[in-house]
C-alpha cells in the first residue's frame, strides 16, 4: 500500500507544481482555463477516487491514505475544491452510489432546511468554491437520522462570505431544488469528524509550507549587514513554529492507526484542537518575521495564513472541541486521568 | 516532511498488560506505606530501598542484555514502566539517570569489564549515577568545560568542578566529561573524553547546594587530583562530544519531561471534578489534548531509540513542548483558582501547588535550557 501511496504523492506533486501559480490563487472563477485544466489532470490521474471503491473506478485505498495528498495538496495551495471533492466522492462511494463526475463541494453547515416531494429548500451555508461547481452536497436530519443530499444549484440565490477572504466562500439560499440523490448516511460515518479530520490536515500541510516560506524569506533578506535568518532572535521565532508544526503532525499521524473509519472521538478531538493552537501560533510569528512583506496580497504567504483561520474554524474550533473532549473525560467518573489517557478502548 | 515525523505506534496488549503490571505493584507499594505520591519525584525523591524493589521486579535496566543482568525488553516497555512509575509520583530519583542514560552510555561505548562491573548492579537497582556535564564556567556551552584529565603513567589525573550533579550525594558514580586535549581552532568538540568515576575515591569532595525550594539535591563535586586508572576512560580518548550528544537524546526525549508534575493534576481533577464539570471542561480538554500529543511523540521517540536511530532533533521537540505544558498546566489551574478560591483547596493539595509553582522553573533549564532547544531546531532547519 505504501508504494502505491508513494507514487500516488509523486504524481500529486508533479502536477501541482506544473499547474499552480500564486497569480492562479488570486483567480479562482470559472473562465480560468488554467484552473480547468488543472482540475481535469487531477480527474484523469484519479486523484478524486484514491479512497473510491473499486467498482466505481477508484483505488479502493483506506481512508487514512488521503491525508498525505491533502497535505502535499494544501503546501502546495491548490486553488480548487480538491479535499472537498475527495470526502463527497468519498460519501458517495460508502454509500454505494456511483460518484458524479466533476468537482463536488459541500455546505459545512445548514439552516432551516425543508424537504418535500423530492425538493429541499432552505439555507446551505459556508460552501467552498461554489463559484467553480454546482454541485453540492449537504447532509440533514431526516427522523433524526442523518442524510447525505445532493443536488446542482441552478437558480439557488449564491452570496459570497468574507470567510477571511481565504478561498472562495457562498451562503447558498434554495428553494424547491430538486434532489439528485438522498440516502441515509451509514452509522459509522460523521460527516463533521471527516470535516475536521480533513481541515486539520490542510492545516498541517499549509503549517509546513509557512515555515518554509519564513525560512526562505528570513535567508534572503539581509537587514543590519546580515540575513535576518542569522539573527537568533528570528531562529527561536522559527524553531518556536517548528515545535507546533511537529505537534500537530503527530496528532494527525494517530489517525493512521485506523484502517477503517472510525476514528476514536477523542483522537479526532485532540487532533482539531491541537493544529488549531498550532495554526494560531504560526499565524501569529510568520507574519512577525515576514514584515510588511507578509502583508501584500501579491506575496504568497498570507494565501496560507487566511486558509489556516478558515479551516481553524470548520467543524468546530478548538474552544467546541475542547469543551467535548473535556467533558468525554469528566464524565466518566469511574476513571481517573491517568486512567483515562492510557485507556485504549477510549 | 521527515523533520516533523512522529510516526504514531500502537500501544500492544502486551504492553498494556505491562502496565497493568507496574499499576497493581505501585497501589500495592503505596497501600503498604512504601511511599507517598510527591511531584517531580524524578528528581526530588529518592529512595535506594524502592529503587531495589524495582530492580527486583525487571523493571531496571530493561532494555540492556542479559548477560550483563538486562531483560532484553523493548525500549517501548521500558517507556510503560517510566510512564507508570512517574504518573504515580514513585520514589524514583535515586536510580533515574543510571537507568535513563549511564546504563545505556556504558553499553554502548564501555569495555567489557566496565560492563560486567557496573551494568548488573544497574539492573539490581543498587548502583546510582549523576551527570557530570555542567561546571561553574560552563553550562549551555557544554564545550567549554575546564576539567581536565591529564594522562599519567598508569592512567589518569582528574581536576576540576561539576556542578548541579542532582544526587551526587547519593550516587555511586559520575560520568564525567572532561578535557583530555586543548580544542582545535576549527573545531571546539575534539579533545573531550568521557570518565567513569567512582565517586568514593579520594579527593573527591561533594557539596550540596540548596535550591530556591529548600531542598537539596543539587550538588557541586570536586575532583582535586583524583587518580584514575586506565580502565575509567568511557568509549574512544577525544570522542567525549559526539558521546555526549548520544547520551543528551536519551535525557531529553522521556515522559519525564512532560508527566514531572501529574500527581498534581491527578489530585486537582479528583478534588474538583464536579466543579470542572460546570465551568472548566474546556481547560480540561486542552491539558488532555497537549498531554495526549506528548505521551504520542515521546513514545514515538523511545521507538525511533528502539531502531537505533538518534533522534536529536525529535528530542529536542518533546523537551520544549513538555516544559512547555507543564507551564501552562500550572497557569491553569491558576486560572481555575479563580473559580474554586486557593484557600478552598485541601492542605495537601495546596502544597502540592505551592512545590510545584516553586519547581517549575527548573524544567526548562535542566536537560538543556529552551534556548538550546530552540538552537538544535533552528540548525535541523538550515538556519544555523
Amino acid at each position: 500500500m505504501n508504494n502505491e501511496l508513494d507514487i500516488i504523492s509523486e504524481t500529486t506533486t508533479k502536477i501541482f507544481s506544473k499547474h499552480i501559480t500564486h497569480e492562479l490563487r488570486q483567480n479562482i472563477n470559472d473562465n480560468n482555463t488554467s484552473l480547468i485544466n488543472l482540475w481535469k489532470d487531477i480527474e484523469e490521474q484519479g486523484l478524486t477516487k484514491i479512497i473510491v471503491k473499486e467498482q466505481f473506478e477508484g483505488s479502493n485505498l483506506p481512508f487514512n491514505s488521503i491525508l498525505p495528498v491533502i497535505q502535499i495538496s494544501t503546501m502546495m495551495g491548490v486553488p480548487v475544491p480538491f479535499t472537498e471533492t475527495i470526502i463527497c466522492n468519498y460519501l458517495f462511494s460508502e454509500l454505494n452510489i456511483s460518484p458524479p463526475n466533476g468537482m463536488i463541494t459541500f455546505a459545512v453547515e445548514t439552516k432551516n432546511i425543508k424537504i418535500l416531494n423530492n425538493k429541499v429548500s432552505g439555507n446551505l451555508l459556508s460552501i467552498p468554491y461554489l463559484n467553480l461547481t454546482d454541485q453540492v452536497i449537504f447532509i440533514t436530519d431526516i427522523d433524526k437520522e442523518k442524510h447525505l443530499v445532493f443536488i446542482k444549484n441552478k437558480n439557488g440565490k449564491m452570496e459570497a462570505t468574507k470567510n477571511f477572504l481565504s478561498e472562495p466562500r457562498y451562503n447558498l439560499t434554495i428553494q424547491d431544488c430538486e434532489i439528485l440523490t438522498i440516502k441515509k448516511l451509514n452509522n459509522n460515518i460523521n460527516f463533521n469528524h471527516l470535516g475536521a479530520i480533513i481541515r486539520s490536515a490542510q492545516m498541517v500541510g499549509a503549517m509546513e509550507k509557512i515555515i518554509n516560506l519564513s525560512i526562505d524569506y528570513c535567508s534572503q533578506r539581509i537587514q543590519f549587514g546580515r540575513s535576518l535568518s542569522k539573527f537568533q532572535a528570528i531562529q527561536h521565532q522559527i524553531a518556536e513554529m517548528a515545535v507546533e508544526l511537529a505537534a500537530s503532525t503527530a496528532a494527525l499521524a494517530s489517525l493512521n492507526n485506523f484502517n477503517e473509519l472510525t476514528p476514536k472521538l477523542e483522537d479526532i478531538a485532540i487532533l482539531k484542537i491541537r493544529t488549531g493552537i498550532a495554526a494560531g501560533k504560526l499565524i501569529a510569528i510568520s507574519h512577525q518575521v515576514h514584515g510588511a512583506m507578509g502583508f501584500t496580497k501579491e506575496y504568497e504567504l498570507s494565501y496560507f495564513t487566511k486558509n489556516l483561520n478558515s479551516w481553524r474554524n470548520d467543524f468546530g474550533s478548538e474552544a467546541c472541541w475542547q469543551e467535548l473532549l473535556g467533558k468525554s473525560f469528566l464524565e466518566k467518573s469511574n476513571l481517573n486521568l491517568w486512567e483515562y489517557l492510557t485507556n485504549k478502548s477510549i | 516532511m521527515s523533520k516533523y515525523n512522529f510516526p504514531s505506534i500502537i500501544e500492544t496488549n502486551e504492553l498494556s498488560n505491562l502496565r497493568l503490571e507496574v499499576r497493581n505493584f505501585i497501589t500495592k507499594s503505596i497501600n503498604d506505606g512504601d511511599f507517598s505520591p510527591t511531584a517531580d519525584a524524578w528528581v526530588f525523591s529518592a529512595s535506594p530501598d524502592f529503587s531495589k524493589k524495582i530492580g527486583t521486579m525487571g523493571w531496571l535496566g530493561m532494555s540492556f542484555p542479559r548477560k550483563y543482568g538486562g531483560h532484553e525488553r523493548t525500549a517501548l516497555e521500558r517507556y510503560i514502566v517510566t510512564e507508570e512509575l512517574l504518573a504515580s509520583g514513585a520514589p524514583v530519583a535515586a536510580h533515574w539517570i543510571a537507568d535513563r542514560q549511564s546504563g545505556s552510555q556504558i553499553l554502548r561505548f564501555g569495555t567489557e569489564e566496565q560492563k560486567n562491573l557496573i551494568i548488573p548492579k544497574i539492573t539490581s537497582g543498587e548502583c546510582f549515577f549523576a551527570i557530570g556535564m555542567s561546571e561553574p564556567d560552563s553550562g549551555s556551552d557544554l564545550a567549554s568545560v575546564k576539567t581536565k584529565a591529564t594522562k599519567t603513567n598508569d592512567g589518569w589525573k582528574l581536576e576540576g568542578r561539576k556542578i548541579w550533579s542532582t544526587g551526587a550525594h547519593i550516587a555511586h558514580y559520575m560520568i564525567v566529561l572532561a578535557r583530555t586535549s586543548p580544542a582545535s581552532k576549527e573545531n571546539r568538540h575534539e579533545g573531550l573524553s568521557q570518565f567513569l568515576v567512582d565517586l568514593s575515591f579520594p579527593n573527591i569532595k561533594i557539596k550540596g547546594i540548596e535550591d530556591m525550594t529548600g531542598q537539596r539535591h543539587f550538588n557541586e563535586t570536586l575532583f582535586d587530583n583524583v587518580i584514575l586508572s586506565k580502565e575509567s576512560l568511557l568509549g574512544e580518548e577525544g570522542k567525549g562530544w559526539s558521546q555526549v550528544v548520544g547520551e543528551l537524546a536519551l535525557e531529553r526525549s522521556g515522559p519525564e519531561r512532560f508527566l514531572s508534575h501529574f500527581t498534581l493534576l491527578e489530585k486537582f481533577i479528583g478534588e474538583f471534578r464536579i466543579s470542572l464539570l460546570k465551568s472548566g471542561s474546556s481547560l480540561v480538554g486542552k491539558l488532555i489534548a497537549e498531554l495526549q500529543t506528548l505521551r504520542r511523540m515521546s513514545f514515538s521517540v523511545a521507538s525511533m531509540l528502539q531502531n537505533g536511530n538518534s533522534p536529536e532533533t525529535q528530542a529536542a521537540f518533546v523537551k520544549e513542548l513538555g516544559n512547555r505544558f507543564e507551564k501552562m498546566m500550572i497557569e491553569s489551574l491558576r486560572e481555575i483558582s479563580n473559580i474554586i478560591p486557593l484557600y478552598e483547596w485541601p492542605t495537601s493539595l495546596q502544597n502540592l501547588f505551592e512545590d510545584a509553582t516553586l519547581r517549575i522553573p527548573s524544567n526548562s533549564l535542566r536537560g538543556g535550557t529552551t534556548e538550546i532547544m530552540k538552537g538544535i531546531i533552528a540548525r535541523q532547519l538550515g538556519l544555523r
